[in-house]
């Protein structure tokens, strides 16, 4: 019996990805920015020492979580071709990253609404990169794309 | 082993996605650019200029003077030149022409 083989390649060609996962939102930064905000409610409504002192531990953690989640997206997701698009880019992530630290400096809840509504900012200009078409894998329940 | 200027090549990774697709196997040749540059749109064979040693595959964006600007098709998930910047015309030998497996998807590229 003949048989059939078919060549096999000699090399093996990178479609090469430095992230190869890709996947990138900056829902990620809100949640960590959100629990800032909830934080500071609950800091300014309480007595309990204890209490308040845990409330500044866990909004210092998560101010630093929303500034990695922000230098990730800046690094990573937008290129050059989208600062073309978007000039503000790179000033309003330094305003978003500098607004996460004054979150850290302050119990006053305005900080993180501030920071919210930068992170918002930016969100847009993810959504207008296409963003949620292709950095996030589709078929959540729930979501749009 | 490539064979008289022909070489089959398998793709590694997903910047080229949905043109390529990772297992995909690759017809290539380094006849043409013997003859002439590469142009715009073409799928090329190039070595990485951050790591030689690693052989790429990305898509000819534009042909300027300062050199050959390479970009992924899934430009989202691909490192090429607006890392690296544009790449000597003359570093490209290769040509990919045809995707040649799976069957179902062969064509020219």
């Amino acid at each position: 019996m003949m048989k059939i083989r078919f060549p096999r390649p000699s090399r093996r060609v990178h479609a090469h990805c430095d992230i190869p996962c890709g996947i990138y939102d900056p829902e990620q930064a809100r949640i960590e920015a959100e629990s800032c905000l909830r934080i500071m409610e609950k800091f300014g409504h309480s007595e309990d020492e204890a209490f308040r002192t845990r409330c500044l531990a866990v909004k210092e953690e998560r101010a630093e979580l929303v500034k990695h989640h922000l230098d990730v997206l800046w690094h990573d997701f937008f290129k050059p071709e989208h600062l073309e698009r978007f000039p503000q880019l790179h000033d309003t992530f330094w305003q978003a990253t500098k607004q996460a630290s004054a979150v850290k400096q302050t119990t006053d809840p305005a900080a993180a609404r501030r920071l919210l509504d930068l992170i918002d900012t930016i969100d847009g200009m993810w959504i207008a990169a296409g963003g949620p078409g292709t950095t996030r894998v589709s078929g959540r329940p729930g979501a749009g794309a | 082993m490539p064979w008289l200027g022909i070489d089959l090549v398998e793709v590694v990774g997903d910047s080229m996605a949905p043109a390529l697709r990772p297992g995909d196997l690759v017809l290539a040749e380094r006849l043409t650019y013997r003859v002439r540059p590469p142009r715009r749109g073409e799928v090329v064979l190039v070595a990485d200029p951050r790591f030689p040693d690693r052989e790429l595959i990305k898509r000819v964006a534009a042909v300027g003077d300062d050199g050959v600007d390479l970009r992924g098709e899934n430009a989202a998930a691909s490192t090429d030149s607006r890392t690296f910047g544009p790449v000597p015309a003359t570093s490209i030998r290769w040509r990919a022409i045809a995707r040649s497996w799976p069957p179902r998807r062969a064509g020219w590229l």
